[in-house]
C-alpha cells in the first residue's frame, strides 16, 4: 500500500480539498483546448507536477476526440468533469452518442504488417498507458470513459 | 491556451527544418504533411522537426507524421524530432516512433545527428 502523499500547499496551507470542474463542450474544432486550459488551471491550484499534467493533457484529449468522433454526427456535445486532489485526477469523459458494446471492442495492432507504427486507432492505447485505471460503460444512451491517474 | 496552428520551414545542408507552432491535431499535421511534401518531391530526404512551441499534440495529429516517417523510411531519408516536451516524448515513445524516427534535444544536435548518417 502506498504512504499518503503530502498534500499539496497552496498560498501556506495544505490541500486535501478536491476541486471539480465540470463543461460541456460543443462540437466545434480545437474545443479540446478549453478542457485543458481547466485541467491546466485546477493543477496549477494545487500545485501539480508538470510531467504528471502533461500526461493528464494526452489523456483528455485523446477521450474528448474520441468521443466526437466515435459517438455519431447527431452528437452535439460532450460532457467533461475533472476532480482533482494532490494526490489523484479522476476524469470522466460522457456522450451522448450511439454507444457500443465494450466487449467488442479490440484495440488495433500498434504495428503495420510493414512493422512501422499504424496511423490510427491510438487513442486508447495511449489512455491506457498514462492512466492507473480506466473503465468504459456503453449503451443506448451514450457512452461514459473514467479514467484515473495518480498525480503524486 | 495553445495557439492556433502555424509553422516555419527552411531548408539547411539539404535537410528540411520545420518549427511549429500551437496544437498538432489535424489541422496542424495536414500542414505539416503538406510542407513535407512539396520538399520531399523536391528531393529533400531528412527532416528535423521542432516541437519547441507546440505542447499539445493528438494521435490523428501523429498520424500525418507517421506518413512522413513512412515516406523518409521507404526513401533511405529520416525524421528527427527536436526541442520535444516531456509528455510529447512519452507519447512518441508509446507510439513506437522512436525505431524508426530519431529525437535530439536542439536542432542543431539534429544536424549533427543527421551529416553523420549521410
Amino acid at each position: 500500500m502506498r504512504p499518503p502523499a503530502p498534500k499539496a500547499n497552496v498560498m501556506g496551507r495544505a490541500v486535501d480539498v478536491p476541486v471539480t470542474l465540470k463543461i460541456a463542450l460543443p462540437r466545434v474544432p480545437g474545443i479540446e483546448l478549453v478542457a485543458l486550459q481547466g485541467l491546466e488551471h485546477l493543477a496549477r491550484h494545487l500545485g501539480i507536477a508538470a510531467d504528471k499534467v502533461g500526461e493528464a493533457r494526452i489523456i483528455v484529449t485523446e477521450a474528448i476526440i474520441n468521443a466526437f468522433e466515435h459517438s455519431g454526427p447527431d452528437t452535439t456535445e460532450v460532457r467533461v468533469e475533472f476532480t482533482m486532489t494532490a494526490d489523484e485526477l479522476t476524469i470522466f469523459v460522457r456522450d451522448s452518442g450511439r454507444g457500443f458494446d465494450p466487449k467488442t471492442m479490440v484495440e488495433r495492432p500498434s504495428v503495420t504488417s510493414r512493422g512501422m507504427p499504424s496511423r490510427r486507432g491510438w487513442g486508447m492505447k495511449l489512455m491506457r498507458s498514462l492512466s492507473d485505471g480506466f473503465e468504459i460503460s456503453s449503451g443506448k444512451r451514450g457512452t461514459t470513459i473514467t479514467i484515473t491517474k495518480r498525480l503524486s | 491556451m495553445e495557439q492556433p496552428f502555424s509553422l516555419t520551414s527552411e531548408v539547411r545542408e539539404n535537410r528540411l527544418i520545420i518549427t511549429t507552432n500551437g496544437y498538432v491535431n489535424n489541422v496542424g499535421g495536414a500542414a505539416i504533411a503538406e510542407e513535407f511534401q512539396r520538399h520531399f518531391t523536391e528531393g529533400v530526404r531528412h527532416v528535423i522537426i521542432d516541437l519547441a512551441l507546440s505542447r499539445v499534440v493528438n494521435s490523428v495529429g501523429m498520424s500525418f507524421l507517421i506518413e512522413i516517417i513512412e515516406k523518409l523510411t521507404d526513401a533511405g531519408g529520416r525524421l528527427v524530432f527536436t526541442n520535444l516536451d516531456p509528455s510529447v516524448d512519452k507519447m512518441l515513445g508509446i507510439m513506437g516512433l522512436y525505431d524508426f524516427a530519431g529525437r535530439e534535444a536542439t536542432t542543431e544536435d539534429a544536424l549533427r545527428a543527421l551529416a553523420i548518417r549521410s
